[in-house]
């Protein structure tokens, strides 16, 4: 997600939380508790499966084995599509959120190193520890889709392509790991803990200096989700620019889980927005919740109604309409969950960009 | 002052008569005019001529969001860029006596923000990005044919940010950034990893590169985006860190016979910029260096010479920077504008938010 160094452009100062009845820490907690940990953990425990059935798909490979990992695939991709926009804390650090998914990648660099690693029998690539050192692009769910799903696919069911189960092991092992490390982090309920510092900023801390500094993330990470939505997964699709579609720049198309994991986004950002309890942080201006879960809601009831192949979709004026639908919903979650959100909780959106100009 | 003059003069009597009592007040007595982008309200987008007293002289509306001004004094007029992945610019006059004209980027062009006119006010160039390639142009637009797009040329890089005419009129200076950015993907950085920053000298006349510079291959995410040319033709740089990790030092400067630097502001006050440069200014002598952080809420002011801190200024979320007469004035995102050395008296809050960039007219 790299555009989440905006999540920084969030101000420092400004004045007091508005409603005083629902202190930050309940805010904080709320999210922590309620969203943040139950989803990583469900992210770890789904991982966990799908690196197992992986490993006893190469073992015995049948079509049955090979249809069970498909699915654990599908499910880890909903289950990261709930937590890749926690922008804050351990998925910021280092490489992690790239080695998760490779994304956007117009240039198809992730595929062409999978396709070179296919194609070369690259041992390294086949063992965990090994492959921890290479490229981002061959350690996540891209890299995993192409083996399941990508040309060639077929061989892993049949065990034709031992090498081909052994990358894709060795990919799901490399997610379960980090999925572990996430989880297990976050779960930290020590001093030195996420939880802890989040609840408890010291002007000193490197991560979190004040409870307003702490807000700013949390509200940052449903803005940085929305634009992540329209700018790196629906937008592409429509390719506006240049005046055509291009239904092969969606993610997950081969597994036909754009629309899914989409769905999943939206989800997650409805459900976090109430785990966090915003709602009754800014009940003194109701129009700003009731505002932005009728926009989650909108953007899954559309999304919802799509289905058939992202190359389907765009050949079908009805559903090309609703993905542009759903970029005008970001828009307007922008404003709610940016602007509107932020200003209730007495928060202000630094207007310098700071992203890049 | 003689700018001042001219431009007094070149308004006529009719700015005074246009303005208010007491914007012609305002504009008796100042001595110099700034503009910047601003935001007037959410969603509302314009431009502001300022005095060096922070009195506002025109507002000119914009339908997007603006970035920086370019003002030539033989053109009489003034152009604000939309941000990226903006594709209009506005071309005003800051007189306020000429109705603002829009141009326009070509289908598959769009502008960064940033640009220069030449020296005698003919043509306007523009750092655009040819997006289809992923390749950095200069837009070359013709000022009296109606601001027609007449050609382009490289900057020989990717992700170019700002450009500015050298002292000699006769080249261009062009921070590279590095970064690889397409409207269908918004505002998202599309190749952190192969990232290529660098600063190129390119000829005016003809669009030959003259000299390419990078930075050690280490610092390949230091995307340089602002620049400042100093009294001895130095052009200073300012950069933005993209990597992961201590961000290294972001201020630099190069010349145009090769040699490029980062330079050391030392642990606490390079710490204070946080990774990322949002402006540079250079004092109205050539000497003296501003340098603001949005990130940091900081602007330090140096000395070109010895390259020590020689003031500074904190600011929350500040980024517009200009000379002033004796000091600079720094603007930020919650409408304050403020004074730095002989001008620290001044602060004046705005019920506006002012954009990225301060720009001194004359």
């Amino acid at each position: 997600m790299r555009i989440a160094i905006f999540a920084a452009a969030l101000l420092l100062a400004g004045p007091a939380l508005a409603d005083p009845t629902l202190p930050a820490t309940d805010i904080i907690a709320g999210a922590v508790d309620g969203y943040v940990r139950p989803h990583m953990q469900m992210f770890a425990t789904d991982s966990a499966r799908l690196a197992d059935d992986f490993a006893t798909l190469c073992t015995t490979p049948t079509a049955a084995a090979a249809t069970i990992v498909r699915d654990d695939f599908k499910t880890v991709v909903r289950d990261h599509a709930g937590i890749e926009f926690l922008y804050f804390g351990p998925l910021t650090l280092g490489d992690r959120s790239a080695s998760l998914l490779f994304w956007p990648d117009n240039k198809g660099i992730g595929l062409k190193q999978v396709q070179q690693v296919l194609a070369s029998k690259d041992a390294d690539a086949a063992d965990p520890a090994a492959l921890a050192k290479k490229s981002v692009a061959l350690r996540g769910l891209g890299a995993l889709e192409f083996v399941l799903f990508g040309t060639g696919n077929e061989a892993i069911d049949s065990g034709a392509d031992a090498y081909r189960c052994a990358f894709g092991a060795a990919v799901a092992v490399q997610i379960k790991t980090l999925a572990a490390t996430l989880a297990a982090e976050w779960l930290n309920d020590g001093p030195d803990g996420p939880r802890a510092h989040m609840l408890d900023p010291q002007p000193d801390a490197a991560d979190y200096r004040t409870t307003k500094e702490v807000l700013e993330k949390l509200s940052g990470a449903l803005l940085v989700g929305s634009e992540t939505i329209r700018d790196q997964r629906v937008s592409p699709i429509l390719g506006t620019a240049e005046g055509k579609p291009r239904p092969k720049s969606a993610l997950f198309w081969r597994s036909g889980m754009t629309v899914p994991a989409l769905i999943a986004n939206f989800e997650g950002l409805k459900a976090f927005f109430l785990a966090a309890r915003f709602p009754e942080a800014v009940k003194g201006n109701m129009w700003i919740a009731s505002g932005a879960t009728f926009e989650f809601d909108n953007a899954i009831e559309a999304l919802q109604k799509l289905d058939g192949s992202m190359e389907a979709n765009v050949a079908d004026p009805a559903a090309l309409q609703k993905l542009k639908y759903v970029v005008n919903v970001t828009r307007s979650l922008d404003t709610l969950v940016g602007e509107n959100l932020s200003g209730a909780l007495g928060l202000t959106i630094g207007f310098s960009g700071l992203d890049g100009d | 002052m003689w700018q001042r003059r001219a431009f007094l003069k070149a308004a006529g009597a009719g700015l005074v008569a246009a303005l208010t009592p007491r914007s012609s007040e305002a504009l008796q007595r100042s001595t110099l005019l700034f503009a910047s982008a601003t935001q007037e309200a959410p969603g509302q987008y314009g431009a502001r001529v300022l005095t060096d007293r922070g009195e506002t002289l025109l507002e000119v509306p914009l339908p997007v969001r603006g970035h920086d001004v370019s003002y030539s004094a033989d053109a009489g007029r003034a152009v604000v860029f939309a941000r990226r992945p903006g594709t209009m610019a506005v071309v005003f006059d800051p007189a306020g006596q000429a109705p603002p004209q829009m141009l326009t980027t070509p289908e598959d062009r769009h502008f960064f923000g940033h640009g220069t006119f030449s020296a005698d006010g003919l043509l306007l160039y523009a750092t655009e990005n040819d997006f289809a390639a992923g390749k950095g142009k200069i837009g070359i637009y013709d000022v009296a044919g109606g601001y027609r797009r007449i050609g382009e040329f490289d900057t020989y890089g990717v992700g170019p940010h700002e450009m500015l005419l050298m002292p000699d009129g006769k080249s261009f200076v062009i921070a590279n950034g590095g970064i690889e950015t397409h409207p269908d993907y918004g505002r998202a950085e599309l190749n952190l990893e192969t990232m290529d920053p660098s600063l190129c000298f390119v000829d005016a006349r003809d669009g030959h590169l003259i000299g390419q510079l990078r930075l050690d291959a280490g610092l390949h995410r230091l995307s340089i985006r602002h620049l400042a040319v100093d009294a001895v033709g130095r052009v200073w740089f300012g950069c933005q860190f993209r990597g992961e990790g201590e961000p290294p030092q972001v201020v630099g400067f190069a010349t145009a016979d090769g040699d490029i630097r980062l330079i050391d502001l030392g642990a606490e006050e390079g710490g204070r910029l946080a990774g990322y440069v949002g402006g540079l200014a250079m004092s109205r002598d050539g000497e003296t260096l501003a340098v603001s952080s949005p990130v940091g809420g900081r602007v330090l002011c140096l000395d070109t010479r010895t390259q020590a801190v020689v003031g500074g200024l904190d600011l929350p979320v500040t980024c517009g920077v200009a000379p002033d007469a004796q000091g600079f004035l720094a603007t930020n995102g919650k409408g304050m504008l403020a004074g730095l050395g002989d001008a620290a008296d001044l602060q004046r809050q705005f019920a506006i938010q002012f954009d990225e960039h301060l720009r001194l007219l004359v």
